[in-house]
């Protein structure tokens, strides 16, 4: 049901338009209910100036938001820029249905995937993605026991990686596999709940599960290796404030 | 109270960092992680993989591509 009322819980997930039909309406009720709601949509329905406005106002804040994830996906800011681009017009195309009050930020990026998994992913070379899925820790060169070690060894591991330059991370990221990576991005950066990603990636819920924890081993043990290649990993207290010029040459690497 | 010990605290830490446990799962990992520096450790690594991952994903949109944008959807009003 399309309803217009000003404020819905925030939060609440759309659903395209479900209604619930457990209680039968007899014929001349459910009519009567049509004519309800179509009189309060023709009552509401903005113009199409009013809808403009309130895209401008609502949507496009989300363009930086939208275009970070874009990198993620497309791995490059050209085509990251023609995927938002896409991205927004598809949006504004599809806003009148766009239910007010629910989660709009979720929305956007539903249609961001979608947009990239249509007009992007047959473009890169990316054969073994769909059974990426089914294979076993080992076959991903990532095991749960790698980095298992003392607690000594976890805490300078915490510290080699809290103190790698953000170039290193989006690197690491990049070399993880596409719907692991896209995981990871959705729920440590974006913040979303497992069943929102699961709503975005039209997976599962458990599918969900499996690639962040998978995502987040591999990211994991790629920063170690890349902190432990550097000598960074043990006692590097002090190194992002005396290594400071050459991490700033990491960074202006700019790996995207 | 007792521990919930260390598999139920290792099997459900990431759910735990992404708040997806419920109310009294969440205490009772909190609860384990009090008296176990192994378990505290392995969720402190993975509170600095997520910021590390924050942090370097801060990416700002070119001017240019907000101008675009902004064209393409007044456009299309148009042409309505």
């Amino acid at each position: 049901m399309t309803i217009t009322s000003p404020a819905r819980a925030p939060g609440v997930l759309l659903s395209p338009m479900s209604i619930a039909p457990n209680e039968p309406l007899d014929e001349h009720e459910a009519e009567a209910e049509e004519t309800i709601v179509e009189a309060l949509e023709n009552a509401a329905a903005p113009t199409s100036e009013e809808l403009r406005g309130l895209f401008e106002e609502q949507a496009l804040p989300f363009i930086d938001q939208l275009y970070a994830a874009g990198l993620r996906m497309t791995r490059n800011p050209a085509d990251a820029q023609d995927l938002v681009q896409e991205t927004f017009v598809k949006a504004f195309a599809a806003f009148s249905g766009f239910q007010q009050g629910t989660n709009l930020k979720a929305w956007l990026y539903r249609i961001l995937t979608n947009t990239f998994i249509n007009s992007y992913r047959k473009n890169q070379r990316n054969p073994y993605q769909h059974t990426i899925d089914d294979l076993e820790d080992w076959q991903l060169g990532s095991a749960e026991s790698a980095t298992a070690g003392s607690n000594a060894g976890r805490s300078a591991e915490a510290e080699a990686i809290d103190h790698l330059p953000d170039s290193a991370v989006k690197d690491a990221l990049q070399a993880v596999p596409e719907d692991f990576r896209l995981a990871v991005y959705f729920a440590d950066v974006e913040g979303f709940s497992y069943q929102e990603i699961a709503d975005i990636m039209k997976t599962p819920v458990g599918t969900v599960m499996s690639r962040l924890h998978r995502g987040r081993r591999m990211l994991r043990d790629l920063l170690s290796d890349y902190a432990l290649e550097r000598g960074l990993s043990v006692g590097a207290t002090s190194r992002r404030r005396s290594n400071k010029k050459n991490e700033s040459d990491i960074d202006s690497d700019n790996g995207v | 109270m007792s521990d919930c010990g260390c598999d139920k605290a290792k099997a459900e830490l990431e759910e735990y960092l992404h708040n997806e446990l419920r109310h009294e799962d969440a205490a009772d990992i909190r609860e384990h992680m009090n008296n176990c520096s192994d378990c505290a450790g392995e969720h402190k690594v993975g509170l600095v993989l997520t910021e590390a991952v924050r942090r370097a994903c801060k990416d700002t949109a070119p001017e240019e591509l907000r101008s675009v944008v902004m064209e393409r959807i007044r456009a299309i009003q148009t042409s309505h």
